[in-house]
């Protein structure tokens, strides 16, 4: 009888960490699931912080991560080209994949889209989840998404939003107070990874050190920007850590502009274990690039 | 065709058609890309029967071009058409089929992925590989003996993930045709009969070594009937390895072997049975983006004789300027054939330039 109680309160335990299987495309994402879910969810990423989430290679081992998953949040908008590849891979039928995006307003849609403008998504520019007022849609998604695999939580769910976008709200005044003194300022960054983050901040991108998205810098193209960086007085280039600073670092010898490195995902620094922490160490530092 | 691949064909078939019976309509093109291919080349091996050694005329020529069609079918399976005009002679080449298949790849038992039609079977890691994403020129010496451009016939494939945890191992079986080891090895079935179905197998597994290094080993068999007058068969079993370490976007190393070993009957003056094998391995190392060096080394014995010999290497470089939406490969290879009382080499210098037009999907492992 000790057996059979001790199997039933083990098989019961089991049914309560049966948690809904999340697996995310970035690891901003992930945080944001575990927001919401809290201890409902597991939660697993596939992009590190220092992958271009762009060019991810199609590796069996993120087919497993997604083999028995019940949700895949991703960006959308095309950045994760990858994607259908893995989530075919994986051979999960009853996945879920969800597209971030839907409720957010879209910069930089593309009136025509060939490969003559580089890397240009046609449904606009992906890298909205930079804009922390992005994450309400994100996380309107996110709830409605793990209502849909447990409705029973669905207050949970609500309410674990709600908190976290509480708080987030509170930080987003913050930022955006340290930021005031810098509105208008030009900066230059190395590709277009920065329009919604620059956006919210009232920050004018100058221009960018790729000549077009994804193409490498050009010396052609790295001498205009030198040229526009003098006269425009421009203090910073922002770079993600996951590209060559060598072009960046060229202009900024050339102009006394500070080269910036932002990730722009969680989890590459001590730093930037978490969303917020992220938008914390990136304010921060260009706040600091920008008072030079 | 054994009565279980007969109604797992029927099956396959119901899978993909039954759903298009919801889907009426659609007004989404398939994905198109097209990738020419050329190639500049010259060698030293064309007046040795003069017994001169000189390079000949560096000889421009078109190699191949590749239109490959793919698209969802429903949402349960997709469909891959690649057709394939080949080279050199423009004018009189006519487009073929490389490859035509539907796959499975959800709604299964056992989450079974199921491939019918035309296409490169799973048999060793380069054969699945199209040319134009080979980091050499040329292919390697066991590939050419042992199975012609490609192992590439009209089957019925299966594959299902085996229960290894967090390892991803896969096991596929194929039932072919039978044609392709004909053109493989140059035999000709002249009875007019049918082909005798050939047989495929590859069990592979996939290590995540650290955040940046990964590995994936293989393990293929294929049998079938290569002399249909005299039922002789073969049997090829294939050893296939890919490390790759890559620490950033600008760098990468891959190190990628495979060794086959063939074993067939064959009936000359009476019956006998031969043993002989092949290898290759190489390494190509990427670094600042967009250009790649990388050296390989060849030895191959023919399927039909162990004193038909031949062995090589290549060094190769690559510079990909602009996402690989064009490419230019160089190769130096030197090849030297070993006949009883007889050897040769042969050196060669090779230049391809290739684009690629359409959707560039992410590169599989």
């Amino acid at each position: 009888m000790k057996w059979v109680l001790a199997f039933i309160i083990l098989a019961m335990a089991g049914v309560s960490e049966a948690a809904i299987k999340v697996v995310t495309s970035l690891p901003d994402l992930a945080d944001l699931a575990r927001q919401v879910g809290g201890d409902k969810v597991s939660v697993d990423y596939i992009v590190r912080a220092d992958q271009n989430p762009h060019f991810v290679e199609v590796k069996p081992s993120y087919m497993m991560k997604l083999k028995s998953a019940d949700l895949f949040l991703t960006i959308g908008m095309e950045l994760e080209m990858w994607a259908p590849q893995i989530v075919d891979g994986s051979r999960n039928a009853s996945l879920t994949v969800v597209d971030l995006s839907q409720g957010v307003t879209k910069l930089e849609v593309p009136a025509k889209v060939d490969a003559s403008q580089g890397d240009v998504h046609r449904f606009g520019n992906p890298h909205y989840w930079l804009d922390p007022r992005n994450v309400r849609p994100m996380m309107d998604e996110i709830v409605s998404a793990l209502t849909k695999v447990s409705p029973a939580d669905e207050k949970t769910f609500r309410a674990n939003a709600d908190a976290y976008l509480l708080r987030l709200g509170v930080k987003i005044q913050g930022w955006e107070a340290m930021m005031k003194p810098f509105a208008g300022q030009k900066i230059v960054t190395f590709h277009k990874s920065w329009s919604y983050f620059a956006n919210w901040l009232g920050l004018d991108i100058a221009g960018e050190v790729e000549p077009k998205p994804g193409i490498a810098p050009s010396p052609t193209h790295s001498a205009e920007l030198i040229a526009l960086v003098r006269s425009a007085g421009i203090k910073a280039i922002l770079v993600e850590p996951f590209y060559d600073l060598s072009a960046p670092e060229q202009i900024a010898r050339a102009t006394g502009a500070k080269v910036t490195v932002l990730p722009t995902s969680s989890g590459g620094l001590d730093q930037t274990r978490d969303y917020i922490s992220l938008i914390d160490y990136d304010v921060a530092t260009l706040a600091s690039s920008l008072k030079q | 065709m054994p009565r279980s691949m007969l109604v797992l064909c029927c099956f396959c078939v119901v899978r993909i058609l039954l759903p298009t019976t919801v889907v009426a309509q659609t007004s989404v093109n398939p994905d198109i890309s097209v990738i020419p291919r050329f190639l500049i080349h010259s060698d030293d091996g064309q007046k040795l029967n003069e017994g001169k050694r000189e390079f000949s005329r560096p000889d421009f020529s078109f190699e191949e071009l590749e239109l490959a069609l793919q698209a969802y079918l429903n949402p349960f399976a997709k469909a891959d058409v690649v057709l394939t005009l080949p080279g050199p002679d423009l004018e009189n080449s006519k487009l073929g089929i490389e490859e035509v298949y539907a796959t499975v790849l959800r709604g299964l038992p056992l989450d079974m992925n199921l491939r019918i039609g035309k296409y490169r079977a799973e048999f060793g890691k380069l054969n699945m590989t199209h040319p134009h994403a080979w980091p050499f020129v040329t292919a390697p010496l066991m590939q050419k003996r042992f199975l012609g451009e490609s192992l590439n016939d009209l089957g019925i494939s299966a594959s299902v993930l085996l229960p290894t945890e967090d390892v991803y191992t896969k096991l596929t079986v194929d039932l072919l045709r039978g044609t392709a080891i004909g053109g493989a090895t140059g035999m000709v079935d002249t009875t007019g009969a049918k082909p005798y179905y050939a047989n495929t197998a590859r069990l592979s597994s996939f290590f995540t070594l650290s955040d940046y290094s990964d590995l994936e080993i293989g393990l293929s068999g294929y049998t079938g009937i290569h002399d249909p007058y005299h039922r002789d068969r073969f049997w090829y079993g294939n050893l296939d390895f890919k490390y790759k370490i890559r620490p950033s976007a600008y760098t990468s190393l891959v190190i990628q072997g495979e060794y086959l070993l063939n074993t067939r009957t064959v009936h000359l003056e009476d019956e006998k049975s031969i043993s002989s094998s092949g290898f290759y391995l190489y390494a190509d190392y990427q670094f600042f983006k967009t250009y790649s060096i990388g050296a390989r080394v060849d030895w191959s014995e023919s399927p039909y004789s162990a004193d038909d010999k031949a062995s090589g290497f290549a060094l190769f470089a690559g510079y990909y300027p602009v996402e690989e939406t064009l490419g230019l490969r160089a190769q130096y290879a030197r090849t030297t054939t070993e006949l009883p009382g007889f050897t040769q080499s042969v050196n060669s210098i090779d230049l391809q330039i290739l684009f690629s037009l359409g959707p560039h999907k992410a590169h599989p492992f």
